[in-house]
């Protein structure tokens, strides 16, 4: 029955080694094409052949050596990941605790409204919010436009860490809520001080999930960023292809470059990213 | 040493005084916003504006450039002139995308005032492409003539003299020729890009639109194209283009390794030759186009970047008047050569002696480009753009021909089913 | 909720600011508003306003100062073979990748739940750092990967089973396997998680009681995990379809770009791109738009219907 039980054993690390290879594959091959020049690998394409007389730093050399701009977008994509990651993890807490914890009239209603923005696509709202921008600017003076705050501020309060924050809130033991009234704790500061502070696992879980998509993020950035100094990376990684002269050799490095502070953070967060996630429980 | 270390110092202070002084005299500098898409066009317009600060120090300009991705350009641009605010003051469009801001009312400014004067000097068709009911709204970067261009070791190789190809019955018997001796296909061709087709259609009297603007795939004339491509492709005098267009890294490897032995493109696109063909330096002749009866048209006006100015510039004055000077003046069409290898637009330039001053064009290509062009001045038809031009574009790109070249289906169906398509497809 | 008990303070005695400050912070029927107030500012401006306008422009031809109603056009237009076509291929590209990133998963989330498995952590860690790389970066590898030249991956394998080299991202069944493989490369780690996070929710007790009647593992697993896994299998399926149905980078990734060979790449979203910015045409871009949105609903409500989600959230 033992032996039995450490073949199991056996074959499942097996079959996990060959499924994380796989897995792995692509990367590997990104990584080793970085470092061959970028002709070579489009006229050749994607393989995962050393071939050591054609491999050198030269992709590197020239990222670093900052002629596209390269550490300009790589710095606004931190720096608008770290802002908008802090921001919408805040105000998205804050609102599904709402819904997690009273009961009130029209919760069915805006709840279904969560919903509903879970599945418009953007592209089809793009044009009339970008309008709204222009009409704010008009009215209001504030500019949005070509400005971070434009990015983020649309999707602060986003419907599926909302989702995500009511779920898992609404398993944590009520108790404390009624606890912290007897002790005389007015509802903010029972969030605040009390249920918050429980709820830090599933912030380090849909921190990276929010941080994840606001690095990678396309479409909506793109069309509100007009100066290229405040372009983003995808935004300048896009901007390397062209009908004119495609600069694969930036692409290639910087596809690296751009995925390597992410798989860190992930490192670094992974035990409450995946307790998180687990211990909040999709429940459906 | 130190002395002069210091005299430096004490004149390079002077002098900053003096130019700072210099400044605040002068005229205030008014700065235009401009998108583009291309990076050669910042370094053009920039200089361009450093020439317009000599010649006007009463009226100095500044170009503040931003490059963005092709598609993404036009689509913001779009955006920002539909809502009626957050555009730039100068634009490049891209001739495939024009039609779509000439739609409703046109949001860009008449540029009549500096072209009317020049209509004479200048390829009018190119100007022509951008106008809509009697104004122009922009100015082409290049008149994009439609050439042939040959490797000449592959036709030594073979025996044949590239002047002795003037009809396409020339152009395939020397493909078999080439095939025959060298084992090498004629040509390639675009899955991708309509721009080494589109002058089977315009040297018949036809093209993508019918003159009135309304879509016309399908015609005897573009079945009469697509039919001779096809054939070649057949016999193995042609090949589709590796990596399916004429701009991908596949094909300029094929190319570069004497893949074929001609290829026919505007002629913008000698600068490709020179940056990513590096190997075929001194053996490619840029030659008329063939054509199917001698008389036809060997050219046209393809691609193309008009620049415009839009209605939510500030100083719209200022700004038709650069425009002005940086496409149509002498200087600025000599700067376009110069700077990006584009045939100007500007005729009388061709025969202008300082064109054949040594460039990378220039020591690039087996004989002087301008000569063919000179040949055909007076055969560059305009191609008809309307607001149906988009979809077409769109058709021709994705569909019709790879169905030709790559799938190799029957012409007569792929045109029937596909102008069935066009038809059902709003604008 | 059950707020049965009562809150310790007292009404104030003296209406300053201050206490009406507190009194604020201590009123339960207001609370909730305050919370959930900051979404519905958000989705009344940056949401609800746009989404009336966009349901206003599919009615409208829309050019520059030059807006008509023109009535029910925009959804006429909509009978259009290269929309029908782009719902098709978005049809099989859900209808494949549920196929696969449901049952694939669940099955792995299983084996890596089972307490034979070692490492557990680090196969969990590696199989999801496929989701950490960005549309743009993991299409440009797949694109390569996928490339035309025999010095390409995959033409490299195909060449090894003594094939001929393909054109991949030039056919329409071989493009739509590198699509395909994208999906799945990319999400199997994350449906992992979802799953393993269901798995959780089982008491152990369950699994020992069965145990104790003799059921062998394929019992377990059928009478136990899978009705247990239901309300995740019923969220990823959710959130499935509407990625399927909405999924328009990755080809554009593939096809670099929003234009492939005959279409074959062509998405809803990707026709509404098309249409609305590179073709200028706001009222159709509209009319896809929503009836891409009422597609998904639809399917989703379907969907939740059969499984009998619908009536259990009702009490959401």
């Amino acid at each position: 029955m033992k032996s039995r039980k450490r073949i199991v054993s056996l074959l499942l690390v097996l079959l996990f080694t060959v499924l994380a290879a796989i897995v792995l594959v692509p990367l590997y091959a990104i990584v080793l094409a970085s470092f061959k020049p970028a002709t070579e690998v489009l006229r050749k394409g994607l393989n995962l052949s050393i071939d050591w007389p054609v491999m050198s730093m030269d992709n590197y050399r020239f990222l670093f050596s900052g002629t596209e701009g390269y550490f300009q977008w790589f710095g606004n994509s931190v720096l608008l990941t770290v802002v908008q990651t802090i921001c919408t993890l805040l105000v998205s807490a804050f609102v599904g605790y709402g819904f997690a914890v009273y009961d009130f009239k029209g919760k069915n209603l805006i709840f279904t409204c969560v919903l509903l923005v879970m599945m418009v696509p953007l592209e089809i709202i793009i044009l009339p919010l970008f309008q709204l921008f222009m009409g704010i600017k008009a009215t209001l003076g504030i500019t949005l436009i070509d400005s971070f705050a434009g990015i983020i501020l649309p999707f602060i309060a986003q419907a599926m860490p909302i989702f995500f924050f009511r779920q898992y809130m609404s398993g944590l033991p009520h108790e404390f809520v009624d606890a912290g009234r007897v002790d005389g704790c007015s509802e903010y500061g029972i969030y605040f001080r009390i249920m918050m502070p429980l709820a830090i696992p599933s912030f380090a879980a849909m921190g990276i999930l929010i941080g994840m998509n606001s690095w990678n993020g396309f479409l909506w950035p793109l069309i509100v960023i007009r100066s290229q100094s405040k372009m983003t990376l995808p935004l300048g990684l896009a901007s390397l292809l062209s009908p004119y002269g495609n600069n694969y050799s930036v692409l290639l490095a910087g596809s690296v470059m751009a995925i390597i502070p992410v798989l860190i953070l992930f490192v670094c967060f992974q035990r409450y990213f995946i307790e998180g996630m687990t211990a909040g429980g999709v429940k459906g | 040493m130190k002395k002069l270390a210091s005299i430096l110092l004490v004149l390079t202070m002077m002098l900053t005084m003096v130019s700072g002084i210099a400044t605040a005299s002068a005229a205030e500098v008014t700065t235009f916003e401009f998108w583009t898409f291309n990076e050669l066009h910042v370094e053009f317009y920039l200089k361009m504006a450093e020439i317009w600060n000599e010649q006007n120090p009463d009226r100095p300009v500044a170009i503040n450039p931003t490059v963005f991705p092709y598609d993404d350009m036009h689509n913001k641009l779009l955006i920002a002139l539909q809502s009626g605010t957050g555009a730039p003051d100068i634009v490049d469009i891209e001739i495939g995308k024009y039609a779509n801001f000439l739609m409703g009312e046109t949001q860009l400014v008449p540029l009549n005032r500096v072209v009317e004067p020049e209509l004479d000097n200048i390829v009018k068709s190119r100007v022509d492409i951008y106008a809509k009911d009697g104004n122009y709204y922009g100015i082409c970067f290049h008149v994009g003539a439609s050439v042939t261009y040959y490797n000449k070791d592959i036709l030594d190789a073979a025996g044949i003299d590239a002047a002795s190809i003037v009809t396409w019955d020339d152009y395939a018997q020397a493909g078999r020729t080439v095939l025959e001796k060298t084992g090498v296909p004629m040509c390639t061709m675009e899955t991708n890009d309509p721009w080494s087709f589109w002058q089977m259609l315009t040297e018949q009297g036809s093209d993508l639109l019918t003159p009135d603007g309304q879509p016309n795939v399908n015609t005897p004339e573009m079945a009469k194209g697509l039919k001779f491509y096809q054939d070649m492709i057949t016999e193995g005098t042609a090949v589709v283009a590796p990596g399916g267009g004429h701009h991908a890294e596949e094909y300029y490897g094929f190319m570069n390794a004497g893949g074929a032995a001609s290829v026919t493109m505007p002629f913008w696109y000698m600068g490709r030759f020179t940056d990513y063909m590096p190997d075929l330096k001194g053996k490619i002749l840029v030659m008329p186009n063939p054509v199917f009866e001698v008389g036809q048209p060997r050219s046209v006006g393809l691609g193309g970047t008009g620049t415009s100015v839009t209605n939510q510039c500030k100083n719209q004055d200022l700004a038709v008047d650069f425009l002005g000077f940086a496409k149509l003046s002498e200087e600025g069409n000599l700067k376009i050569w110069e700077i990006m290898g584009f045939d100007p637009i500007r005729k009388a330039l061709w025969t202008n002696e300082e064109l054949k001053k040594p460039n990378k064009f220039i020591d690039y290509f087996a004989n002087f480009p301008f000569d063919a062009l000179i040949q055909v001045q007076d055969e560059i038809p305009a191609i008809v753009v309307s607001e149906n031009l988009p979809k077409t574009m769109t058709a021709i790109r994705s569909s019709i021909m790879y169905r030709a070249f790559e799938a190799m289906e029957d012409i007569p169906t792929i045109l029937a089913e596909e102008s069935a398509i066009l038809e059902k497809t709003p604008n | 909720m059950n707020a049965t008990v009562q809150h310790a303070a007292k009404p104030p005695r003296k209406p300053t600011n201050e206490t009406t400050l507190r009194h604020f912070g201590y009123n339960q029927k207001l609370a909730p508003y305050v919370f959930v107030a900051p979404f519905i500012f958000t989705f009344l401006l940056f949401f609800l306003y746009p989404m009336i306008s966009t349901v206003i422009m599919s009615f409208q031809n829309i050019l520059p100062n030059q807006v008509e109603f023109i009535g029910l056009r925009n959804y006429i237009n909509l009978n259009d073979p290269i929309f029908f076509k782009a719902l098709s291929l978005n049809l099989r590209y859900t209808f494949f990748t549920l196929l696969i990133l449901i049952p694939m998963p669940m099955l792995l989330a299983v084996l890596l739940d089972s307490k034979l498995m070692r490492a557990r952590n680090f196969y969990r860690s590696t199989l999801f750092i496929p989701a950490l790389t960005s549309v743009v970066v993991a299409g440009t590898i797949f694109r390569l990967i996928f490339g035309e030249m025999p010095g390409s991956l995959m033409n490299q394998l195909v060449v090894l089973f003594g094939a001929k080299p393909i054109k991949w991202l030039k056919l329409a069944d071989t493009s739509f396997i590198a699509l395909i493989m994208l999906a799945t490369w990319r999400w199997t780690g994350v449906n992992i998680l979802y799953f393993l996070a269901g798995l959780q929710n089982i008491p152990r007790e369950l699994y020992e009681s069965a145990e104790i009647d003799g059921a062998n593992a394929w019992q377990r697993f059928t009478r136990i995990v899978f009705p247990m896994l239901k309300p995740v299998t019923i969220y990823v399926l959710t959130i499935s379809i509407y990625g399927g149905m909405a999924m328009f980078t990755e080809s554009y990734m593939i096809f670099s770009g929003n234009r492939s060979p005959n279409n074959i790449g062509i998405t809803i979203v990707g026709y509404l791109y098309r249409k609305a910015f590179e073709e200028n045409n706001m009222g159709y871009g509209s009319a896809i738009g929503l009836a891409l949105l009422l597609i998904v609903m639809i399917v989703n409500v379907i969907q939740l219907y059969l499984n009998g989600t619908i009536r259990r959230e009702k009490k959401v």
